[in-house]
């Protein structure tokens, strides 16, 4: 039985449109693969795929050896796949702490086993600590990416989704927020599965980085050896 | 003096079931962003269902109870069987597929049970209230109304603010994507929502049939009435609902009291384009909290 996600052969598109045709990845658990490419090259399908908001048209995606090919959202999510979609994320009209107990709705919990892992993010997002109350419309974009980020952990996923997480955000954030995704794949185990436009800072915190381009994988490699491909950072992500 | 006391208090009673209806749409407005244009339809169809009930039975709790269930079944049935195939379909869909099964179920309705007027049976006494020897204008059956709306309404309230099953259905309404991703099963809240609607529709129907008769197109006044009402109070507002079916069963009744009853449909028409015109969010929207 295989470890972690296997994503093989996935092809996956709207309409008439191919936007995923043929991937394969396996990401470990306890490692962050990075998912880059310009726009366009399929990064958000993927994840889209894997999380069950597009149905592939061929290939599988299996966890930890079980097959999860074509099943919807609600049910991935209760089988430990969390996928934080790009920028939309947060619930502005609900309060932060409502946002939190969104992410426990996946999973059966008694009500003491609720205050504690609620307790327990808290304690690692201190500043979402003060806010519970408040609506999340009133974070600003650095907390809404840890609110959408906590919500998520409250799952207890086996693989965590992350688009763009870095979007929009000061640099001086971006650099918590990305922080943040280090920590948990080094603390948790979690498969970390990150998109991200910024394919430096991505390499950067990454074991493994993945290179698309319309819509095909184009590269596979250590991140640190994709860090330094001259050739390949020049053509596919700008930098 | 006595007269504005009684023209007000019998404005809430009316804008209670206004309330009632607004609070239907509101529900289903949140969770689909559609408008039910059968609901009035729906809850004509349950108050039928409830006449010959209490018919049967001689007991008019017994139809009261069946016309509630019955409203829960019609408004789930309805989303899975009509509203779910219009899912990301143009909006007109809905709006046009709602509109026919209002016309199908007051067809049905004149041939199950007749086209006539039928008088309604009231819950308590309808013989007037007074206050020392000063007539209020109400009756027991309207302090019932009011009671059964406002209860159900704070029902509503706890079941949204205060449950798992209502954060479920907030997420699901504010943010299908989000929700889907976090394991809330969306399909379900939303049938969920329209049984509590038509639960909503059902009671209205009760609450109101007793002062209008029953006929298969008796409701349709009631709900433009509703609609009004949610309007006024935004679409998305709960509670902007229950103060727009207030405000409007109050103003309604200075109309009609002061100026003649053949004013209020029109004063409601004007009123209906002039909040579409200048604050089509409704007073109490939180559409400039969405926009954020």
């Amino acid at each position: 039985m295989s470890r972690g996600l296997l994503i093989e052969d996935l092809v996956a598109g709207y309409g008439g449109v191919i936007a995923l045709d043929g991937v394969s990845i396996e990401a470990l658990p306890g490692t962050i693969t990075a998912v880059l490419g310009a726009n366009g090259a399929g990064k958000t399908t993927l994840l889209r795929a894997v999380s069950g908001l597009v149905r592939p048209r061929r290939g599988t995606v299996t966890l930890d050896g079980q097959d999860l090919t074509g099943k919807g959202p609600e049910r991935l999510a209760r089988t430990g796949i969390a996928h934080v979609p790009e920028g939309q994320g947060v619930i502005a009209e609900l309060t932060v702490e409502e946002n939190l107990r969104i992410g426990m709705m996946s999973r059966r919990v008694t009500r003491a086993e609720k205050a504690q892992s609620l307790a327990e993010a808290y304690g690692r997002f201190t500043q979402l600590a003060g806010r519970r109350r408040k609506l999340a419309a009133t974070l600003s974009g650095g907390e809404r990416q840890m609110l959408v980020i906590a919500r998520a952990l409250l799952a207890r996923p086996k693989v965590l989704l992350l688009d763009e997480p870095s979007l929009g955000l000061a640099p001086r954030v971006m650099a918590q927020v990305l922080d943040l995704v280090v920590q948990l794949s080094r603390d948790s185990g979690i498969t970390i599965v990150l998109v991200e436009q910024n394919a430096r800072a991505a390499l950067a915190i990454a074991d493994t980085g993945v290179v698309l381009n319309l819509g095909k994988v184009v590269a596979t490699a250590d991140a640190r050896a994709l860090a330094q491909d001259v050739a390949l950072r020049h053509h596919y992500l700008g930098f | 003096m006595v007269e504005f006391l009684q023209f007000t208090l019998s404005g809430i009673v009316f804008g209670m079931i206004y309330a009632a209806i607004a609070l239907s749409l509101v529900l289903i407005w949140r969770g689909t962003r559609m408008l039910n244009f059968a609901q009035g339809g729906m809850a004509m169809f349950t108050t039928f269902i409830a006449i010959e009930v209490i018919y049967k039975t001689g007991s008019y709790w017994a139809g009261f109870a069946v016309a509630l269930a019955a409203g829960v079944v019609l408004g789930a049935l309805t989303e899975l069987i009509v509203i779910r195939p219009t899912a990301g379909k143009p909006e007109l869909n809905s709006v046009i597929v709602t509109i026919g099964l209002l016309i199908g179920l007051e067809g049905l309705a004149g041939i199950l049970f007749g086209a006539q007027y039928r008088s309604f049976p009231s819950a308590f006494s309808v013989t007037g209230i007074h206050l020392g020897r000063t007539p209020l204008g109400i009756t027991r059956a309207d302090l019932f109304v009011v009671g059964a709306v406002l209860v159900s309404t704070l029902l509503l309230a706890v079941l949204f603010r205060f449950t798992t099953a209502g954060l479920r259905m907030r997420a699901a309404a504010f943010n299908a994507t989000v929700a889907r991703l976090s394991g809330i099963r969306v399909g379900r809240v939303l049938t969920v929502g329209w049984a509590l609607a038509g639960l909503l529709g059902a009671l209205a129907g009760l609450l109101v049939s007793p002062s209008t008769f029953l006929y298969p197109a008796s409701m349709d006044s009631i709900f433009v009435y509703g609609f009004t009402a949610a309007v006024l109070g935004g679409l998305d507002s709960p509670a902007g609902g229950v103060a727009g079916g207030l405000i409007l069963g109050v103003g309604l009744s200075y109309v009609s009291g002061y100026l003649g009853s053949n004013f209020t449909s029109i004063v409601a028409m004007g009123l209906l384009i002039l909040v579409l015109m200048l604050r089509p969010a409704g007073i109490f929207s939180g559409a400039s909290l969405r926009r954020v």
